[in-house]
């Protein structure tokens, strides 16, 4: 238990989002009425993202001072973790552009952000797996992780900054803290990013026992 | 030997290669040359400011990252272990990117003049868009010139190159598009004065990224 309430901890936050998510109070607000609630999950499963993201390129630099096959393990699992996030935050949100901007996909600049980083992601599990040997394949993925990752914060950080966006904080909409994210909101927004944090800290964490294993497995059969 | 000399020395070195084989920049000169002609006959009667911006890009990006690759492609196994025993990893690595800048430099105006003789001179501000060019080309050297090196390092996969550092042009041709299409229709220094600055720095951050990272991607 001592080691495990992590875990417990994230499955409390998640199913409180989702019921409280459901039933708790929202402001009313045009256009947006009771779609607000998918806030609950689209914004809260791309901070989650954002930091395993961030904990892939922590290990990424990791691996490049030490060469420890496990660092890299990590770094991969953290992509394909936050990567597993980012399409079920794309698909909250896909569904929450149609309900309230009209379309599935408006070419808007959060959304092209959200497109380069996904395609970004995709071409580093490619560039894994064109290279044989597990050394250089850890390096070079390490070195193009480092270096994406922060083409991919220019991109969804400052970029839309520049130019209007539909989204709330950009282009003079005021942003979240200025007119809907209210105390009630808040009450559930911030246990959400926790608890899908710690869901995929979870998702990632079995996937590297699992290779662990097969590691362990293959020792075995040498 | 200081370190700017050796810079320079790397420059010189690529282009007196770049001309003994002059096949190669031809090659990409002439891949400009069908893709813009296919344009042109695809698009014929219509072609607007948008559509001549937009395809003008399109034809360079694919140019550039065609170009760019080149640089390690036939040096990942060969001539680096020359390089390497001579000079460090950062200077190289700034030395191909300076080369490169002058080589996509030269396949952007050569694909400009090409765009301006078949599609139609219809640029307001050729001054502001060869500015542009230049920001450009610095941006797609620093980030295609440390991707190339990656891609060569990865092996002989075709697709590579193209899908690794496409989507990391995104920003830049973002800002380069929307911004030239001022440049055809009538330009002001004042108003996209930000937008010069911000390409200008995104090249820098993408050259302090490969300066730091390039002695990891050669180590072996």
């Amino acid at each position: 238990m001592k080691t495990h309430w992590w875990k417990a901890l994230g499955v409390v936050f998640v199913l409180y989002a989702i019921v409280f998510g459901f039933l708790g109070p929202v402001p009313r607000l045009p256009i947006l009425n009771e779609t607000i609630r998918v806030l609950y999950f689209h914004v809260t499963l791309w901070f989650a993202m954002i930091i395993l993201m961030t904990a892939s390129l922590s290990y990424s630099i990791g691996y490049l001072r030490n060469n420890s096959p496990l660092r890299d393990l990590k770094a991969r699992e953290g992509a394909v973790t936050g990567m597993f996030l980012a399409t079920l935050g794309l698909l909250t949100g896909s569904l929450w552009a149609r309900f309230t901007w009209g379309a599935f996909w408006v070419n808007d600049p959060k959304l092209n952000g959200t497109a380069v980083t996904m395609l970004i992601y995709l071409a580093y599990f490619v560039l894994r797996g064109s290279v044989e040997d597990p050394q250089k394949k850890a390096r070079l993925a390490a070195v193009y992780n480092i270096f994406a990752f922060v083409m991919m914060i220019v991109f969804i950080g400052i970029l839309p900054r520049l130019t209007d966006s539909l989204h709330p904080g950009n282009g003079g909409n005021p942003g979240f803290s200025g007119y809907d994210l209210n105390s009630d909101m808040r009450m559930i927004f911030y246990p959400a990013v926790i608890g899908w944090t710690l869901i995929g800290v979870w998702i990632m964490n079995i996937k590297i026992r699992y290779t662990k294993l097969i590691w362990k497995q293959n020792e075995h059969l040498d | 030997m200081p370190v700017l000399s050796q810079i320079l020395e790397i420059v010189k070195l690529n282009i007196t290669l770049e001309w003994r084989q002059r096949q190669s920049i031809l090659a990409v000169l002439l891949y400009v040359l069908t893709t813009t002609y296919l344009c042109y006959l695809v698009f014929n009667g219509l072609i607007s400011s948008e559509t001549w911006n937009a395809l003008y890009w399109i034809v360079l990006i694919f140019a550039a990252v065609q170009a760019a690759f080149r640089s390690f492609q036939n040096e990942a196994d060969r001539r680096f272990l020359l390089y390497f025993s001579l000079v460090k990893p950062q200077v190289l690595i700034i030395g191909k990117t300076i080369y490169n800048f002058f080589y996509l430099l030269v396949i952007g105006l050569f694909t400009f003049l090409l765009f301006l003789f078949l599609l139609g001179n219809i640029v307001a501000d050729p001054t502001a868009f060869i500015v542009l060019l230049v920001l450009g080309s610095a941006g797609f050297a620093c980030i295609l010139t440390f991707v190339s090196g990656l891609a060569a390092k990865a092996g002989d996969n075709p697709a590579l190159p193209a899908i690794l550092s496409i989507p990391l042009l995104y920003p830049q041709v973002l800002a380069l598009s929307r911004t030239s299409i001022r440049a055809l229709t009538g330009f002001s220094w004042t108003v996209n004065g930000p937008v010069l600055l911000v390409l200008l720095l995104l090249a820098l951050v993408s050259l302090l990224l490969s300066y730091l990272l390039f002695a990891y991607l050669w180590r072996d």
